[in-house]
């Protein structure tokens, strides 16, 4: 992993506000301005074979990865893929390693198996004796802390089957194919199913991608960009195999991931394949947003939005989401700050608990008590979301908005 | 007892903080040309804690600079050596938004744009409106006097803070001005405020909200020379229209930005672009854009616009807000000049700047409130190389002698701080310079609060 160029951050810090650990810590070195300053002693320090400086280290690790800095910032300087670069950097030359919760995850993401295994550990999650049991070990951090979250993250029992096998294929127009998703296939398992019929609805045929595996975004965030490289490698071949002239996705940290292929795979031979692919990628609420909408009724319901930060930051999608429920027949409310990360940021929430939980608790805080449901696009703010809630007695509930169109489409016969 | 330990009792132990890499992070605000690691970091997080602090970096002798977004462009918050940074960023509530009295109660590390929008809310607005807007914070502003686009017609911070607790050089507290906004005796709101930091921390203000304009307009004129530019924002002034706000970018300027985040789609070989708006009652508007227009066609406008939608709007501004950031896509850094120029003198003043420029083989581009005569040359070079640095120190400076020579001043809204002080007592004769002196030495004999700053 080569240093990623900040040269063109001329200090003037506009990014502050945006970033979350800033916010909450009012810190510059946890600010993206004082990453970029950090970030250039560290490298410097492993030009020459050591370390670095571990508080430099800790404060470039506290990043989120959220990259609402470099939308913000008017020379687009790319902290995000920065910090991600010297994370893996610092791995290859052997002064970190991974982090537990990222070598963990490792094993329930990347085949289907390992989503089953995942899809158990929820089911534990959710049981009273699992909960004990994860509250207490909860501390040593790890998959228990993540299940703990899962525990309290979840609004429905998790049922026994993926996502995917609930998808109804078909369809008149051009095609389209879903990205599953790890944790959207294995523990919000109704939401492929409703996306799929979304498009439909959209004018898109709906097909098959079953050598699909797990996007890599994990990994990449945590420094193993080599993991993320393969399973790249396997989704530009498999969904070329399905013939897919879309590929569509539900979960923002999935499509920012595959969005970004060809930077990731920026040293393969043949590019052309990963190119062709990754101008196929789109988020769901992209397609739907251009569909023909047949009228549907006002609803009760008052929803709020999220702003997932890979959807709002790594995609700049923002309206779509609030068009498509307003669509719906939700009342809308605005929640202050929609765009700032709620901690959940991937492994962060398992890596750095104390900020994750910081940053919950504030999200939570912003969410209007009028509101009937937090819409969402990413199913790791699903989960924190619905924790963060849980957690402070309310009894809103945090849906995809996927599931929250699908459902007011049905009622009203559309579907 | 030393200093550090004695921080701690204040604040904390988690709130003075000592370590290497984080004193690096802290050696420097938007003004990249100095770079100082000050002794510690300190967070505290009220008035009391600050007064606290204060009294015991005074008890030490140990000098501080109080700092909030770290967006000065002069150094005003770069670090004193074997100073204290006093960072204000938990101070960071709008206490209270009073939509009648039309006055928000904030703490000094609030940014910018949060009391705008908490404004809005209300249907008020605050006007000071800096480009760093969306990172400065009201401590800072005050501390510098802040201005902005929109302050050709709404006045600077000065005139939008009604009251605000000081916490003085010797720790002790007290509030200066009053609700109604007149002074009581000698006006010393108004010496604190741009006085940058240098004569006491505001720890809490009471800012003055205004209703937002019935209607406004905002034209849009690309011009093909900066002079055919220039001269249609002298005969606008001279016609007696007061926009809220009439700026110019030039070529250089405008090809940095249009890189960046918010593209307009501006031609690539325009000389200059003027971005004018009025507001105020609708007819009004509506007389001024008009003759705004014409004013423009006259001096040969090659390209005409009036903002079409509120988003639009927001794009154009964001654009313009945005150029010194975006002078990173064009150039390593950038060192940006605040002079002021008599308006009737803006044609010339920009050719003698063109001209500093070529002689010192510095890139200069320009963006600029050519409203009120308040020039941004913005000085490209590359940081790693040392001759340019030296040149691009002494091409700034000859730029400020220009402003000088044309009967103007070294300084509009971004501050004396590290920057400016030898250019300062070049504008203001010996016995200014030591009634200033005598003031600052009013307020804090022991030289505590931002020392190094604004005087040589």
């Amino acid at each position: 992993m080569e240093q990623v160029d900040t040269s063109a951050c001329v200090h003037c810090g506009l990014c502050l506000p945006s970033c979350p650990t800033y916010l909450v810590t009012g810190d510059e070195s946890e600010s993206p301005r004082g990453r970029v300053v950090l970030l250039n002693q560290l490298w410097g320090a492993l030009a020459v074979g050591g370390p670095g400086d571990p508080g430099a280290a800790r404060a470039v690790d506290s990043c989120l990865d959220c990259r609402a800095c470099e939308e913000v910032c008017p020379a687009h300087v790319p902290v995000g893929h920065a910090v991600e670069a010297f994370r893996a950097r610092a791995v290859q030359a052997g002064h970190r390693r991974h982090p537990l919760a990222a070598r963990q995850a490792a094993r329930y993401f990347g085949t289907e198996r390992g989503l089953r295994r995942f899809q158990r550990l929820a089911q534990w999650a959710q049981r009273p004796a699992g909960r004990a049991v994860l509250r207490a070990s909860a501390r040593l951090g790890g998959t228990a802390g993540a299940t703990s979250h899962l525990g309290a993250g979840l609004p429905e029992p998790v049922g026994r089957r993926l996502g995917r096998e609930g998808v109804r294929f078909g369809g008149e127009g051009p095609s389209v194919a879903l990205f599953y998703g790890c944790v959207m296939d294995s523990v919000y398992q109704t939401t492929a199913a409703h996306a799929a019929d979304l498009l439909r609805l959209s004018g898109y045929r709906v097909i098959s991608a079953p050598q699909q595996v797990c996007c890599g975004a994990l990994h990449t965030h945590a420094g193993d960009p080599g993991q993320a490289q393969a399973w790249a490698r396997q989704n530009v071949a498999g969904f070329a195999a399905a013939g897919a002239e879309r590929v569509a996705v539900t979960a923002a940290g999935c499509g920012a991931a595959l969005k970004e292929y060809e930077h990731l795979l920026e040293d393969d031979l043949d590019r052309e394949p990963v190119r062709q692919f990754q101008q196929t990628v789109r988020d769901v609420a992209e397609l739907v947003a251009l569909g023909p909408r047949p009228p549907l009724p006002a609803r009760l319901q008052v929803a709020t939005v999220h702003d997932a930060c890979h959807l709002a930051h790594a995609q700049g999608i923002r309206q779509e989401v609030r068009d498509l429920l307003r669509w719906a027949g939700y009342q809308l409310l605005d929640m202050p700050d929609a765009d700032v990360c709620c901690g959940s940021a991937g492994l962060y929430n398992l890596t750095h608990p104390a900020m994750a939980s910081a940053l919950q608790r504030r999200k939570v805080k912003t969410i209007p008590e009028a509101a009937d449901v937090v819409a969402t696009s990413n199913p790791g703010c699903l989960l924190q979301i619905q924790a963060g809630l849980r957690y402070a007695g309310r009894t809103t509930s945090a849906v995809h908005w996927v599931d929250l169109v699908w459902q007011a489409a049905r009622d009203a016969g559309a579907l | 007892m030393g200093v550090v330990e004695d921080l701690r009792r204040v604040v904390g132990p988690g709130f003075v903080r000592t370590d290497a890499a984080l004193l690096d992070a802290y050696a420097q605000d938007a003004y990249t040309l100095a770079a100082i690691r000050p002794l510690a970091v300190v967070w505290p997080a009220s008035a009391d804690e600050v007064a606290g602090v204060v009294r015991v970096l005074a008890q030490h002798g140990v000098p501080l600079v109080a700092r909030g977004g770290g967006t000065s462009l002069s150094g005003g918050a770069t670090p004193v050596a074997g100073g204290v940074v006093v960072h204000l960023s938990r101070l960071n509530r709008i206490l209270r938004v009073d939509p009648l009295a039309g006055v928000a109660e904030v703490e000094p590390g609030v940014v910018n744009t949060w009391v705008s929008r908490a404004a809005a809310t209300v249907g008020l607005t605050y006007r000071p409106d800096p480009s760093s807007q969306q990172a400065c914070t009201l401590g800072g502003n005050i501390a510098e006097n802040a201005g902005g686009p929109h302050c050709l017609r709404y006045g600077v911070t000065l005139n939008h803070i009604l009251m605000a607790d000081v916490v003085w050089a010797d720790g002790r507290q007290s509030r200066v001005g009053t609700l109604s906004g007149d002074a009581e005796g000698l006006d010393t709101l108004s010496l604190l405020v741009g006085s940058e930091g240098t004569l006491g921390i505001v720890t809490r203000a009471w800012v003055r909200l205004e209703p937002v304009a019935e209607a406004s307009a905002t034209v849009l004129a690309v011009f093909g020379t900066v002079d055919e530019a220039s001269e249609t924002v002298s005969d606008v002034i001279a016609g007696g229209i007061v926009p809220a706000a009439l700026e110019m970018m030039d070529n250089l300027a405008v090809s940095a930005v249009e890189r960046g985040q918010y593209r307009v789609g501006y031609p690539a070989d325009l000389g200059a672009v003027l971005l004018v708006e009025v507001d105020g009652l609708s007819e009004q508007v509506e007389e001024d854009a008009a003759r705004v227009q014409a004013i423009a066609a006259r001096h040969g406008v090659a390209h005409l616009q009036r903002a079409a939608s509120a988003a639009e709007r927001t794009l154009w501004w964001a654009n313009r807000k945005t150029a010194f950031g975006a002078m990173g896509l064009i150039s390593r850094n950038y060192y940006v000049q605040d002079g002021v120029i008599p308006r009737s003198r803006l044609p010339e003043a920009l050719r003698a700047i063109e001209q500093v420029g070529r002689q010192h083989t510095i890139r200069i581009a320009n963006v600029f409130h050519a409203g009120d005569g308040n020039l941004h040359p913005l000085l490209l070079y590359d940081g790693r190389d040392a001759g340019e640095v030296e040149r691009v120190q002494v091409a700034g400076h000859e730029v400020l002698d220009v402003c000088l020579t044309l009967g103007g001043t070294v300084s509009g809204e971004h501050g004396i701080g590290v920057e400016k002080r030898a250019d300062l007592a070049r504008q203001l004769t010996v016995k200014e310079m030591a009634f200033q002196r005598a003031v600052k030495d009013a307020f804090d004999p022991m030289a505590l609060l931002n020392p190094g700053k604004i005087f040589l």
